[in-house]
């Protein structure tokens, strides 16, 4: 069995972590490893991962590669595959491979599963896990077709880190394509509050922007504690649908967006821990806290059904009180 | 604090750039339930010719056959709440190949009980009468697992030959029989605001405005409710239906009919547990328990699923009568829980019940306009049946409308009276009315009084009963004082009072433990907190932009009113004790949309009438189960 | 630029408030109760959708949405959507379960935008979802683009800005709450949405009457779109448990919590 790790790299040349992870599940399935890769400049990358036994590097480089487009993303992809020739192709699930993923996969006439969580080799035979109907339910897939492309999901894999020296077969691709990546917009260092890599997840439930003991709202006082929390923990801001959507009526937390959005129709984002805040709600509303590790949850009611049976731990507490102080320890 | 209504006037001046936008249409009904059902598939199945030409032509657009448009509050046409057993005889009828196992849900009645409770709690507010009995049930080893189950079922009563049917899957059904005709149009979460009044002739009906805050002011996005005139308007929204009781205000009833008994069905559909007992198509009625004035109804679908719950009338004279508290309760009576135990909730849901039946029937017809359904009075309240009496109305209708648009004939109040409501006394639907209604009279003065008379009623096919003189609703109702003298001092109410209020929770909790209700332990499956009811088995759904649909009249009235029945009733915890006094708070995402404020208040309207301090507009949103 | 055909692919999922629960059916995984569960538009392929008719109000476009469902559901649930924008649909009358296989589904979605009569792919902008609330494996845009002969995609799209000569701007959601904003000379061209920035509109009943007129018939002609479910294998679907053990501290003083939280994420 041939399998192909197929990845782009980053802005620096450099390998990303998801991509480490896709190897780590690429290299996992044993059989005769090949790697590919695309970007800017690929060498730098193909170096980290060299010692990590592939065969056989590709690579498509050059400046039309340094920008994510489907157009020229694609055609890479497409022109590694095919030299590579593989069986099984494993990449990582970022939003510069989720967004050409599957149509390299159509290209070339392979079957595509995203979001694996977890893919193994057994007697042969390869299984992957993946959940269905936004994380609610867990499956185990197979197929016979090959090739068969998968996309990893972060977080899932332990990461193959084999640096040393590679030699990289440089393939030429005229990627036809009418669109160019005119700029990055990322929020202000100081503004940032969605950090994929935190290590702690704040969750900031509709509790905030409602009424408090005092029959008034505190939306500005909560706004001051969750920033705060996160100014002191560098903690990635996760929110729910309802107080998101108070934000959109204005009336609550101004840095709120659909962006931080977790649960059912938002993100589920992959964090060792978690701290849920002034969160309510039953199955369905807790799948936000599906992939976090340890969990806490500061609540009002103590039969909350997003901390009972789902947090390890609950306070039963006011959590403009408990945050406040935390806020002051933390700094 | 100022006594005014908060909601925006409903008339018509609009903000400037704006415009209410007008459609017209032939026949605009609304609400989808039963009785649409019923009036829908009859019309749609005859407005086509054999040879496929329309049997009339529209008059709102003409060249096309008549455009019928339906529209209901809710977000779903699958969102009514009623277990149904029902002998079916309307459905069938119009469904002569109706085959129940196109309709999840649906199967036949197989076994039917009735089974009167005994209190194994001994907190029931029993008449002696009522203690007497039980202790002879028992001593006479006639009670098992504190139940006593009648020897045979009343005929009245009995459903068998019948169907069980989930309301929600039924509506489901028929709404999908319906569109597939491409007759009518029936358009779900739209609430409409109002009828188009034009002295006592209806003209259309107004929807609700949309972009709106919750007390009806315009923001961003703003759309005026259209107005969609039409040459019928058929109502069929049901005993709290926003268009039904504005015409009921308008118009008056009937002289000596008046619509004042009222009940709050809440119910659940449980995932019964492994190895239950209970067959499908089995159906039992129960009465004595939690209180002799609540009755109780479970029926076994297939699939090991039961649809249980509870009525609690407006005769049962508690002024925190809670019908969720009182659930859990009756639910862990012997003779159920047995069954119950291990069970998970899969939906749950309460709708308000019109319990009046044919005395609370409406003027059926005007210019115009044609009532359907159970604000109509379709209710038979000696049987407890109600969905198949609907849908016969929904038939009647149907028909008459058809002899009308055939004959090119207007919807005024004579041609609909010369048809429909012509039909509708001439059919078993006014016949069987007729028996029963005076059949309820006797709970007037009292449970036992009310079981006799309706015995008697049932017994001589409506030649006796047991007279009672009927009170409007918030008449009837006690002050809390007054209901606990006796057992709870004046005192104590006043402090659970102001503990209560300062905390923002309704009443009946602490004054049910007081009175010897055991706690309720949460099993986390069947056994749930109110609130996770709602989250687990109602679902329930509010969108933005359109504004409350519960509002409080005057505000000083509810600053002194003592009993704030509207907080203690609320099926969805939806009003609360507004800590600051005055009116009391009203959140419509927890609210179900059963109505139950709009009879629980024990407060007359400021304005006069029938009606009480609470006003109740239809509302988008609600419950999002369509299997209750 | 005049005349865009913004053509939206979207389908119906399980009311996301519902509580769900695999069943194994005789072709595969199932939802438990799938008939009774009430149905709503996937929320992305909504998204999508209001967006679509926003723009082609603007480009005096056309929308045509193009559903692989179930005939009944889909019926049901348009019942409710056709009351907020304008559209054309073209049903596929076909599964439209999470468990189903992506390249199949992309197969029979393409195959009906390619049924729309007057299809100019030249003005040709595909719409739908970058994710959804059944299957979400955000593939199934991608090959459908392919098989359309479509090489200008977008994912996570959150906004397009249309220029008068047809050419537009896209911001696509990328790691870390960024943005990566792409131009693009015009269609053909696809869009895979996140939420966007449009509120759900209201619903509008003329525009309810103009859609039905359209819908009830494309509903009554649907072609059956029976997906064969070939290769893709299920060993099991369940339910995550995950039931934990929760420490429940009540009446602890304010402080002591904090402390025991600030030690928590220190550690």
């Amino acid at each position: 069995m041939k399998v192909l790790f197929l990845a782009h790299t980053e802005e620096d040349g450099s390998l990303g972590k998801a991509a480490a992870e896709a190897l780590g599940a690429a290299k996992g399935l044993g059989g005769e490893l090949v790697i590919g890769l695309f970007g800017a400049e690929v060498q730098k990358a193909a170096d980290s991962v060299a010692g990590c036994g592939a065969v056989k590097f590709y690579g498509v480089a050059g400046p039309e590669f340094a920008t994510a487009r489907y157009g020229s993303d694609a055609a890479a992809a497409e022109a590694i595959a095919k030299a590579a020739g593989a069986e099984i192709i494993v990449a990582p699930s970022t939003s510069r491979m989720s967004r050409v993923a599957a149509g390299v996969a159509q290209r070339l006439g392979a079957k595509i599963d995203t979001r694996l969580t977890g893919l193994e080799a057994v007697g042969g035979k390869i299984t992957a896990t993946r959940w269905f109907y936004r994380q609610r339910m867990v499956g185990k897939i197979e197929r016979d077709a090959r090739p068969w492309l998968v996309t990893t999901d972060t977080g899932c894999f332990a990461p193959c880190e084999a640096a040393g020296s590679a030699s990289v077969e440089m393939l030429t691709v005229a990627p036809a394509t009418r669109s160019q990546v005119v700029e990055i917009i990322a929020p202000a260092a100081d503004a940032q509050t969605i950090r994929p890599d935190a290590k702690l997840l704040l969750v900031a439930g509709a509790g905030w922007g409602k009424s408090q003991a005092d029959g008034q709202k505190h939306v500005d006082e909560a706004a001051r504690l969750i920033l705060g929390l996160l100014s002191a923990t560098q903690a990635s801001l996760g929110s729910s649908k309802s107080l998101v959507d108070q934000s959109g009526e204005g009336a609550a937390l101004p840095f709120l967006t659909h962006m931080h959005q977790v649960g059912q129709t938002g993100s589920t984002p992959r964090h060792p821990k978690g701290l849920a805040t002034c969160c309510h709600g039953e199955e369905p509303h807790v799948v936000g806290w599906r992939f976090v590790g340890e969990r806490r949850a500061i609540n009002l009611d103590a039969n909350c059904g997003w901390a009972q049976g789902k947090a390890d731990v609950l306070y039963v507490a006011d959590a403009f009180a408990v945050m406040s102080k935390l806020v002051d320890l933390l700094k | 604090m100022t006594d005014v209504n908060t909601s925006a006037p409903a008339g018509d001046e609009l903000p400037e750039g704006y415009e209410r936008q007008r459609m017209d249409v032939d026949v605009a009904c609304v609400g989808f339930g039963p009785a649409m059902g019923g009036f829908l598939h009859t019309l749609s199945q005859g407005l086509t010719n054999e040879d496929g030409t329309p049997v009339a032509e529209s008059k709102a657009m003409p060249g096309m056959p008549p455009q019928v448009i339906c529209y209901e509050r809710a977000d779903d046409l699958g969102f009514g709440v009623s277990g149904v057993v029902t002998k079916g005889r309307g459905i069938r009828a119009s469904f002569p190949d109706l085959d129940l196992t196109q309709i999840p849900l649906a199967t036949e009645v197989k076994h039917e009980e009735v089974l009167y409770l005994l209190d194994p709690v001994g907190a029931s507010r029993r008449p002696v009468l009522m203690r007497l009995a039980d202790k002879a049930l028992k001593i006479f080893g006639m009670a098992r697992n504190h139940a006593f189950k009648l020897p045979y079922v009343p005929g009245f009563l009995r459903k068998e030959p019948g169907i069980l049917l989930s309301m929600g899957q039924f509506n489901q059904w028929a709404g999908g029989q319906i569109m597939a005709q491409g007759q009518a149009q029936i358009w779900p979460g739209t609430p409409v605001a109002g009828p188009i009044l034009s002295g006592k002739a209806v003209a259309g009906v107004r929807l609700q405005d949309q972009g709106v805050d919750k007390r009806g002011v315009p923001e961003a996005g703003f759309m005026p409710g259209m107005d969609i005139h039409s040459q019928l308007v058929v109502v069929g929204d049901g005993p709290v239906g926003a268009v039904g009781r504005k015409l009921d205000e308008q118009l008056g009833l009937p002289a000596g009919n008046h619509a004042r008994e009222w009940a709050v069905g809440m119910k659940m559909v449980v995932d019964l547990p492994e190895g239950c007992q209970l067959k499908a198509g089995t159906v039992l009625h129960t009465l004595g328990y939690p209180e002799p004035e609540i009755f109780g109804f479970l029926y076994v679908y297939p699939g090991n699923v039961a649809s249980l719950g509870i009525f609690v009338p407006s005769w049962f004279d508690n002024p925190v009568r809670t019908a969720y508290r009182y659930l859990q309760h009756w639910m862990q009576h012997p003779v159920l829980w047995k069954h119950l135990k291990g069970g998970r909730m899969r939906s749950w849901g309460a709708k308000s019940l019109q319990e009046s039946g044919k005395r609370g029937e409406p003027f059926l017809a005007g210019d115009g306009f044609a009532r359907i359904g159970e604000g109509s009075g379709t209710t038979n309240v000696l049987t407890g049946s109600g969905v198949d009496e609907a849908w016969t109305s929904g038939v009647l209708l149907g028909v008459s409308v058809l002899e009308l648009l055939k004959a090119d004939q207007p919807f005024t109040r004579e041609n609909i009276e010369k048809t429909y409501v012509r039909r509708r006394q001439e059919s078993w639907l006014e016949r069987e009315a007729k028996i029963a209604e005076k059949a309820r009279d006797g709970f007037q003065n009292g449970v036992v009084q009310g079981l006799i008379g309706m015995a008697l009623t049932g017994l001589t096919e409506g030649k006796l009963f047991w007279p009672g003189a009927s009170k409007k609703p918030h008449e009837r109702i006690p002050s809390i004082e007054s209901y606990f003298q006796g057992r709870i001092s004046a005192e104590e109410i006043a402090a659970i009072r102001k503990d209560c209020t300062a905390k923002g929770l309704p009443l009946h909790g602490a004054l049910m433990d007081r009175a010897g209700w055991p706690k309720v332990e949460h099993d986390g499956q069947l056994l749930v907190s109110h609130q996770d009811a709602l989250l687990m088995g109602g679902k329930v759904q509010a969108p933005s932009g359109y504004r409350d649909h519960v509002t409080f009249k005057s505000h000083n009235v509810c600053a002194g009113c003592g009993e704030k029945v509207c907080i203690e009733a609320c099926s969805g915890q939806a009003i609360s004790a507004n800590p600051e006094g005055g009116a009391p708070l009203f959140d419509r995402e927890k609210c179900v949309h059963c109505g139950a404020c709009l009879w629980n208040c024990s407060k007359p309207s400021p304005g006069g009438g029938e009606s009480s301090n609470v006003d109740f507009q239809a509302g988008a949103g609600g419950l999002h189960s369509a299997e209750n | 630029m005049k005349g865009l055909q913004i053509v939206v692919l979207g389908s119906i999922v399980p009311d996301p408030l519902q509580t769900l629960e695999p069943v194994s059916g005789p072709t595969g995984p199932a939802l438990k109760n799938e008939l009774m569960l009430p149905a709503v538009l996937d929320p992305w392929a909504g998204h999508a959708l209001y967006e679509a008719a926003n723009l082609a109000k603007k480009v005096e476009g056309k929308v045509y949405l193009v559903a692989l469902g179930p005939k009944a559901k889909l019926q049901q649930v348009m019942m409710n959507v056709a009351q907020k924008v304008p559209f054309e649909i073209v049903v596929l009358d076909g599964p439209a379960s999470g468990f189903a296989d992506a390249a199949e589904t992309a197969a029979a979605l393409a195959g009906g935008v390619e049924k729309i009569p007057g299809l100019d792919k030249s003005k040709l902008l595909v719409f739908g979802g970058w994710q959804s609330a059944s299957r979400g494996t955000g593939a199934v845009l991608q090959m459908v683009g392919e098989l359309l002969g479509i090489t200008d995609q977008f994912q996570g799209v959150d906004e397009i800005a249309m220029a008068e000569d047809g050419s537009f701007t896209v911001l696509e959601r990328i790691e870390g709450g960024s943005y990566q904003k792409s131009s693009c000379q015009g269609a053909p061209a696809l869009l895979g949405w996140a939420t966007g920035n449009l509120p759900e509109p209201p619903n509008n009943p003329q525009v309810g009457m103009q859609n039905m007129r359209l819908i009830m018939p494309a509903l009554a002609k649907a072609t059956p779109a029976p997906l064969k479910g070939e290769g893709l294998k299920y060993a099991g679907v369940e339910l995550p448990s995950q039931r934990r053990e929760t420490r429940v501290v009540k009446n602890a003083p304010v402080e002591d919590i904090a402390r025991e939280l600030a030690d928590w994420i220190r550690a």
